[in-house]
């Protein structure tokens, strides 16, 4: 029972610049949030088993409040790799979840195939939130109560 | 809650078992088949399920029915939905970003 999630996005765009927003430094600091948080890329290598590391930076008053709730930095370093990289047809991105304390580290895929049809171009986003390996680790380590904290880190991590 | 649902569905054995209730409510008999392990295996899987709420239990003569109960489900679909709207507002921050990007190279190109 691992459930997929699958996002479709179609946007006025060539291809090369949906590209540019996921395989450039510039580009992925410009979108990748979530809200309130600002990203630094330190590494990106833009090629298949390269290396993508960067900082996300509490920025919104309510993130910083929420962070500080939590006792958690305000600052917090994540680690991904590409996986697969086919220019303007399909990359992965393998995000490292290693910030849970107490939990084994494992790895979440995010997998973006790009099609373009005319002026428009169309972005098919698959992700895998929940192999049951993860099921596993998120059970052992007792984030049942916590589910609110679980997702906010999710949505900085992958 | 999410704890037991997390564990009973880390199992492959039991996501079996809840594939074959999915055609409705059965005798333990009839899921041995299907899960392809001994029936003292299955009434132990279908022991965790039932309390991580997945699965009911009646009786019926000298038969005990298992089915399946949909609020695990459902609870699992909220979570779910809840991790795709964190994504959805991620892709619109793509979209602003994209067409921000846009702009600035329009006013480029008209820039004299």
């Amino acid at each position: 029972m691992s459930q997929k999630i699958v996002i479709e996005r179609s946007y006025r765009a060539q291809l090369a610049e949906l590209w540019d927003l996921w395989t450039t430094k510039e580009g992925f600091e410009s979108w990748w949030g979530p809200e309130g948080f600002r990203v630094e890329v330190r590494t990106l290598e833009a090629r298949a088993g390269g290396r993508l590391e960067y900082t996300m930076i509490a920025e919104g008053a309510a993130q910083i409040a929420a962070m500080k709730h939590m006792g958690q930095p305000l600052a917090q370093a994540a680690r991904a790799r590409f996986g697969e990289l086919r220019k303007d047809e399909r990359l992965t991105l393998i995000c490292l979840i290693d910030f849970f304390p107490g939990v084994e580290p494992y790895e979440t895929t995010v997998a973006v195939d790009f099609r373009s049809a005319g002026a428009s171009s169309t972005m098919v986003i698959t992700l895998e939130p929940m192999h049951s390996e993860q099921f596993t680790h998120m059970a052992r380590a007792g984030w049942a109560s916590q589910l609110g904290k679980l997702d906010r880190r999710f949505a900085q991590s992958t | 809650m999410y704890i037991d649902s997390f564990q009973a569905l880390a199992d492959p054995t039991r996501r079996r078992i809840i594939e074959a209730l999915q055609h409705g409510e059965q005798p333990v008999g009839e899921l041995v088949g299907q899960a392809g392990i001994r029936q003292s295996g299955v009434s132990r899987h279908l022991r965790i399920l039932s309390a991580a709420g997945f699965v009911s239990m009646r009786t019926a003569g000298q038969r005990h029915l298992y089915a399946l109960r949909p609020e695990p489900f459902r609870e699992l679909d909220a979570w779910l939905a809840h991790y795709r709207s964190l994504w959805d507002a991620r892709l619109d921050r793509f979209g602003a970003a994209l067409e921000k990007r846009q702009r600035r190279s329009a006013g480029r190109r008209s820039r004299p």
